[in-house]
């Protein structure tokens, strides 16, 4: 810094100063998100950072011209911002952000056009970063981390700039996406609810116009909400959705989507290939498929027990726990074809205490009470068809058809 | 002694009025004098006197409490006997009169109470105008409106000069903007879009809800503090009665006619005003325009307050001014003064507005009625030569101020009213060829009134209402809405029994309905809006007043009304801050001790449970409402004076602050008026009460962006001196007193009887409650604060109050999260469990799961809590009841609540698994009914009984149950399978547990 001459600084804060009115007039977004873009590190961008901390008098620049000072509310909230950016004060930092972004909201409501989308965008993902960043730096002195959800409101008010009528409404569903990751991460995730029926509701807008990337990513939180729901149907039509979108070659993001397309599906009885799960690392549910085609309880178990944190942060534990009636239905399945190759005639009748005894050699102790309870419990849900008679403890399995398939639907429908 | 009076009076039946009440009937004149100026004066005098007494915290102040607490008892006792009527002008029956009166105000105000405040409100505000710039204007109004305002406000006006002309000016649009002291410009701006964008977007369908925001709003801005402060420097003045000033003040300027001679501005004025009003309807339209600022005004405050309280009220002073004028004219009514006694009890007002928001139609068809009245009225005053005015100001005047007559009326024609109602519309016709009303005839029916009511037909005020009404049909659908909407209006007004003794005069016109809405439920004059289509609304939202149509104006203007209760308490917090009076202080010093001693006799009374209070009114609508009225009244009264303790403005404006997120938090609660009030009109009110539950969720919504609760805690932090163990619980209206607080060793001993003691929960719950708020009022956050939440806790699990056990579990959340010991494990375990049973949220599941540390899930509690989960998901119902069985610690009266979710779910599970049937005796062992955990002797018999039970509760679920051949009793599953069903709960109480029933709370708090 010390190599800085102060002419030097000035030169390139005016350059700044310029390139921000230039890009303005003549509605150039592409170079005015540059501007604008912080998190990029890029060297222009800290150059100017550091002349800003150099030459303090930066605000007299801006009033020197009108070319500069009709951005006075943008440019010195953006200057103190990123000063403090560069000076890491992310606490500062943001919040001059949200002064400046708030600012810029202003002036972009009243451009006609939505040229300025591009350079929005990178407001709403700095926003959200500066933010997560100062919740950081909150955290860290004890103080309570509120900005991120500081930023959630003012990406609200930008959603609202955005979700009317009109060419800004494309924008509508990027800003969705920034609420979204803002809300899963603060566990706020109701809070969807309200843009989703903003974004679903109105038909003024085809949902199919908006841009792939927003589409691909609001497909993917909204799939995962349907997962919290248990609504599996839908939940699998919206990650399917999102995984036929996705860019191929970013793994990362199929493989997020996967975290919960394969829950989803397991429960819906289709269970994935094992180089799908070793492809995109998704070992941990390898076990669990394992013991849904063999109708072992315990490796389940074993498995969800295992990555019980793992399941329980990203949220399918609960999706995965259900599959053990899955479980059970393979391995009275597995009963009734051993009973079929003793003795056809007698396969459909499963006694009680044949069940016991496959459990106990899974070394799981359950009393006949439990286990009747379970085959009960398999039949309401439709995994078995037959019926149970209490006196004499048999499990009476239909002709046709014992054990249905779920084909896509969901256990109990 | 305020208090004191109030209660008595309250106790007392409604025949034996307390001698205060002749007290105010001596202060305040009886019979009404023509207002000549000189006169006026004088009396305007008197009453300030009274007032100042009132802030002052002398006895008068008694009286005027008095008067609004026993208007309600009072009025019962009216409604129910005709005997008022009788009564004569003359002084010497004051008393009555004063009954009378009071009665009127309840009819027509419909507050309990509330009105009285609302119109105190304005009255002071009408001061308030008077000192300023604006005075003229309101001078006017007072007059013109006038006919209605109390003696002492009205005459005021009188001694002003001539006050239609000033009305005029005021009204006329032109005048107003042209005023150079005015700011116009902001007046719309703001008006339009503050008055948007809170109330207005609310308006509904409904005219309850478009009220309930606006009192909502209007309370909220209330609140404001700054609002009152501006008024306050002026009303020395005025007390000094300095005409001079009036005419010197700024607002003056602007008219040359105000600067030179209240009378010469008569004639100047008049022309403007014949203009706006001549067309009956019309009226509406300069109110409107008034109104716009006004609601500005309320809500500019705040930030304004500054200014105005350095005297530089200019602009502000606008906004102010052109409010109250409205007010004014809304305070038209005898009731006007009334709330100038009431001042000290304004503190209790904020509950009874609630309920007056909530719900009375009643009410809030009065404050229409009230804005509209000076308008209709004085614009026929207007006209006519000035003498004309004053007689009939005076005839007016005294219709409505004699609350005598007006019960009279009320009295002798109630049956034909109850009838009438029916026969209304078909009447209506009638008088829609009387047609336009033309300003002698105005006169003479006022004149007149006092004959015609007693002749036995409506009320002739009435009758002119809906002359007015009819007018302004075009074609015969409105023409037949209107009717609709005016049978409704009338019926509703018999049954709340201020058909005789509203205004009608003054009742606003509602809007012309469309057609097809004209069938809706009671339509009131300020859902206006609703009629509209919305394009149109979304225009006139933003667009300067001028352009509204005259019922759009009206539905502004009904909402000022409810606000002046705000500017009221302002006002007087103002005056009594800047020691208008000198000894006031010193005065309320005295007052407050007064208070304290009455204290005492409210603790003793205390006001139960919110919940409590909630579920009264349903107990009510089932008819058990009349055993307990007294109790309730002596309730409500305390309730009521507890919350006029203490008199501080500070107190005053935390008070409101906090009666405001009150309100705010709890829909449903009932204020104590509402009861007298819901009491009063007994089951023919019903629909009012409904009605008020609705607005009141309105009123949440409104307010819940303004609440504004900048306390400061740190200032509040007592040490506690008070050696008693037992206290009962008071929810604090004011700052705690040190006396009454317990020091943290009491508490502990507290803490140790209330674990002993054998009394009932509602008992132990108080208790705790009691040791809850002294902790938090002195801010002890310790081991003893976790052991206090941790065995409310337990308690309130124990006997399924599940709202204090939320309670307790929030404060336990964050108490544990603040280091402090306690059994965390144990809590955690409750939190999971209420989560899986009776959220079953599965985020909120998820991630109570995923932040259970490791040590947890080694916990028994934890992990029969995950185990419970466990069962649950999988619908296990063996392993559900396995664990019912065994629950450690409370986590048993958890699973009670799911228990009978879980046996239906199984019981629908078996008539679908099962074939043919399976016996009782294991549905019974398998669902807990049986406890086979017990020792083998006793085991069969209690099998017995479970088998007995079960039997019971599968036939009231509508099982099929068979016999089989060894006399064993079957489940038929194939049977059964179609005909489960989930019987309706016969015990079922809100609260959840019948054991807490409201009678038996009430016995006990009595006793």
């Amino acid at each position: 810094m010390a190599y800085l001459s102060m002419g030097e600084a000035h030169r390139r804060i005016t350059e700044y100063l310029n390139s921000f009115s230039e890009s303005v007039f003549s509605q150039d977004a592409a170079s005015l998100k540059l501007l604008l873009c912080f998190s990029s590190n890029s060297p222009s961008l800290l150059s100017v950072a550091d002349s800003l901390n150099l030459f303090q008098d930066a605000n007299r620049l801006i009033k020197q011209s009108d070319k500069y000072s009709q951005f006075g509310e943008i440019i010195v909230h953006l200057f103190r911002s990123l000063q403090n950016y560069r000076l890491g004060h992310s606490f500062d930092a943001y919040n001059a952000y949200e002064k400046a972004a708030n600012a810029f909201i202003q002036e972009f409501r009243n451009w006609d056009s939505a040229w300025a989308l591009e350079a929005l965008y990178v407001v709403a993902y700095e926003i959200r970063i500066l933010a997560e960043r100062a919740d950081r730096e909150l955290a860290s002195s004890g103080k309570p981390p509120e900005k991120l959800k500081g930023a959630g409101s003012f990406l609200m008010k930008v959603f609202g700039v955005l979700a009317g009528k009109g060419p800004k409404r494309v924008g509508a569903l990027y800003v969705t996406c920034q609420l979204f990751k803002i809300y899963f991460k603060l566990g706020t995730v109701h809070l969807c609810r309200s843009v989703i029926r903003s974004i679903e509701a109105v038909r003024i807008f085809d949902f199919e116009e908006f841009p792939k990337r927003d589409k691909v990513t609001y497909m993917y939180y909204t799939g995962r909400l349907e997962v919290f729901n248990e609504n599996f149907p839908a939940a699998d039509h919206k990650l399917s959705y999102a995984l036929t979108h996705c860019n191929p070659h970013s793994e990362a993001n199929i493989r997020m989507i996967l975290k919960y397309l394969i829950p989803v599906k397991l429960s819906l009885g289709i269970l994935p290939q094992d180089w799908l799960l070793e492809k995109y690392n998704l070992v941990e549910y390898r076990n669990v498929v394992l013991a849904l085609k063999s109708g072992d309880l315990r490796l389940l178990r074993a498995a969800l027990d295992e990555h019980e944190d793992r399941f329980l942060r990203s949220g399918v534990y609960l999706v995965l726990e259900k599959l053990e009636l899955q479980v059970y239905q393979r391995l009275l399945k597995k009963i009734y074809i051993i009973q079929k190759q003793k003795d056809p005639s007698k396969a459909h009748q499963i006694k009680l205490e044949v069940i016991i005894k496959a459990l106990k050699w899974l070394e799981i102790d359950m009393d006949s009470d439990e286990v009747e309870c379970i085959v009960v419990i398999l039949i309401h849900k439709n995994l078995v068809k037959g019926y149970f008679a209490h006196k004499s403890k048999v499990v009476v399995l239909s002709k046709q058809d014992p054990f249905p398939k779920l084909n896509g639907k969901p256990v109990g429908s | 002694m305020n208090q004191a009076g109030n209660t008595e009076a309250l106790l007392a039946p409604p025949g034996t009025i307390p001698r205060e009440a002749q007290n105010f009937a001596d202060t305040n004149p009886g019979p009404p004098t023509v207002p000549s100026t000189i006169g006026s004066d004088a009396q305007w005098n008197i009453h300030r006197v009274d007032n100042g007494s009132i802030q002052n915290g002398f006895p008068p102040n008694t009286v005027y409490n008095y008067q609004m607490h026993t208007q309600l008892p009072t009025n019962e006792g009216m409604n129910g006997s005709t005997a008022v009527g009788s009564l004569t002008l003359a002084p010497s029956s004051a008393p009555q009169d004063y009954s009378a009166y009071s009665t009127h105000q309840n009819s027509s105000a419909d507050s309990y109470g509330y009105a009285t405040t609302g119109y105190t409100s304005y009255y002071s505000s009408y001061q308030q105008q008077t000192s300023h710039s604006y005075s003229q204007p309101i001078v006017a109004y007072p007059n013109t409106g006038h006919p209605y305002q109390p003696l002492s406000s009205f005459q005021n006006t009188g001694s002003y000069a001539a006050p239609a002309n000033y009305s005029s000016t005021y009204y006329n649009p032109g005048d107003y903007q042209t005023s150079a002291g005015y700011p116009t410009t902001n007046y719309s701006n703001q008006a339009s879009s503050q008055w948007n964008e809170g109330n207005y977007a609310n308006y509904s369908s409904y005219q309850y809800s478009n009220y309930a925001p606006n009192s909502a709003g209007a309370y909220g801005s209330v609140s404001a503090p700054a609002a009152p402060l501006h008024y306050q420097p002026q009303h020395p003045q005025y007390y000094g009665q300095s005409h001079t000033e009036v005419t010197c003040a700024p607002g003056t300027e602007n008219l040359s006619v105000s600067a030179t001679t209240k009378l010469d501005c008569h004639t100047p004025v008049v022309p403007g005003v014949t203009r706006d009003y001549s067309a009956t309807s019309q009226p509406q339209q300069t109110s409107a325009v008034s109104w716009r600022p006004e609601a500005t005004s309320f809500q500019l405050p705040p930030q304004q307050p500054t200014t105005l309280i350095n005297g530089a009220q200019e602009s502000q002073w606008n906004y102010g001014a052109s409010g109250f004028t409205n007010h004014q004219s809304t305070a038209g009514k005898p009731e006007a003064y009334q709330p100038f006694d009431t001042t000290p009890v304004y503190a209790n007002f904020q509950e009874p507005q609630n309920c007056v928001v909530a719900g009375n139609q009643g009410t809030n068809l009065q404050y229409h009625a009230a804005h509209q009245v000076p308008q209709t009225n004085q614009f026929p005053s207007t006209l006519q030569a000035s003498q004309s005015l004053d007689s009939q100001r005076v005839s007016k005047f005294q219709i409505q101020t004699n609350p005598r007559i007006v019960s009279n009326l009320g009295s002798s024609f109630v049956k034909t009213e109850k009838a009438g109602s029916g026969t209304s519309t078909a009447s209506k016709p009638a008088y829609v060829s009387v047609s336009l009303p033309n300003p002698s005839d105005k006169v003479l029916s006022s004149d007149a009134s006092d004959s015609a009511l007693k002749s036995g037909t409506f009320p002739k005020s009435l009758r002119g209402y809906v002359e007015r009404t009819l007018a302004r049909c075009k074609n015969d659908a409105e023409l037949s809405a209107c009717q609709g909407i005016m049978k409704e209006m009338i019926t509703s007004a018999t049954a709340d029994g201020t058909l005789y003794t509203r205004d009608w005069d003054t009742e606003p016109l509602f809007p012309l309905p469309s057609v097809d809405e004209a069938n809706k439920v009671v339509q009131y004059p300020v859902s206006s809006s609703t009629f509209r289509s919305p394009t149109r609304r979304a225009k006139s939202r933003w667009e300067p007043l001028q352009v509204e149509k005259p019922q759009d104006r009206l539905a502004h203007v009904g909402i000022p009304a409810v606000n002046f209760g705000g500017w009221k308490k302002a006002n007087q917090r103002d005056k009594m801050s800047l020691g208008v009076d000198s000894e006031s202080t010193e005065d309320r010093v005295d007052s407050m001790k007064l208070s304290n001693m009455e204290q005492n006799v409210i603790r003793s009374r205390r006001p139960f449970k919110r919940q409590r209070i909630a579920d009264k009114p349903t107990m009510m609508e089932n008819g058990n409402a009349s055993s307990d009225s007294d109790k309730e009244q002596s309730l409500s009264s305390s309730y009521s004076t507890a919350s006029s303790l203490s008199n501080t403005p500070e107190e005053r404006k935390r008070r409101e602050n906090r009666s405001k997120r009150f309100e705010k938090v709890q829909g449903n609660r009932t204020d104590p008026y509402h009861h007298l009030k819901t009491k009063d009109a007994g089951m023919k009110n019903l629909y009012t009460r409904r009605a008020t539950a609705m607005v009141m969720s309105k009123n949440l919504d409104n307010r819940g962006s303004e609440a504004v609760e900048d306390m400061d805690w740190d200032a509040l932090t007592v040490k506690g001196t008070c050696q008693e163990i037992e206290k009962r619980y008071l929810r604090l209206t004011s700052a705690p007193d040190p006396a009454t607080v317990r020091p943290e060793d009491v508490l502990e001993k507290a803490l140790a009887m209330v674990q002993i003691s054998q009394k009932n929960y509602l008992y132990k719950c108080d208790q705790l409650k009691s040791i809850r708020q002294d902790l938090t009022v002195q801010r002890i956050r310790n081991g003893l604060t976790v052991k206090v939440y941790e065995t409310h806790a337990r308690l309130a699990l124990e006997y399924c109050d599940l709202s204090e056990y939320n309670q307790c579990q929030s404060q336990l959340k964050t108490l544990y999260t603040e280091g402090i010991e306690g059994c965390h494990m144990e809590f955690s375990a409750y939190s999971l469990l209420c989560v899986i049973l009776h959220s079953n949220n599965y985020r909120d599941l998820l991630s109570l799961m995923s932040r259970l540390p490791s040590v947890a899930k080694e916990d028994k509690a934890v992990k029969h809590a995950l185990a419970v989960r466990a069962a649950v998901t999988a619908g296990n119902y063996i392993m559900f009841f396995k664990l019912y069985k065994k629950a450690p610690n409370l986590n048993s009266y958890l699973m009670d609540l799911y228990v009978d979710k879980m046996r239906y779910m199984a019981v629908c599970c078996m008539s679908k698994s099962y074939r043919p049937n399976i016996p009782v005796s294991y549905i019974s062992r398998v669902l807990g009914f049986a406890c086979a955990s017990s020792a083998n002797d006793e085991n069969e018999g209690k099998e017995k009984d479970g088998i007995e039970e079960c039997t019971e509760w599968l036939k009231a679920h509508g099982a099929c149950l068979v016999t089989d051949s060894n006399g064993e009793l079957q489940f038929d599953a194939k049977a059964s399978s179609s005909s489960l069903y989930i019987p309706e709960p016969e015990d079922a109480v809100a609260h959840g547990d019948a054991n807490l029933a409201v009678d038996d709370f009430l016995a006990r708090a009595t006793s």
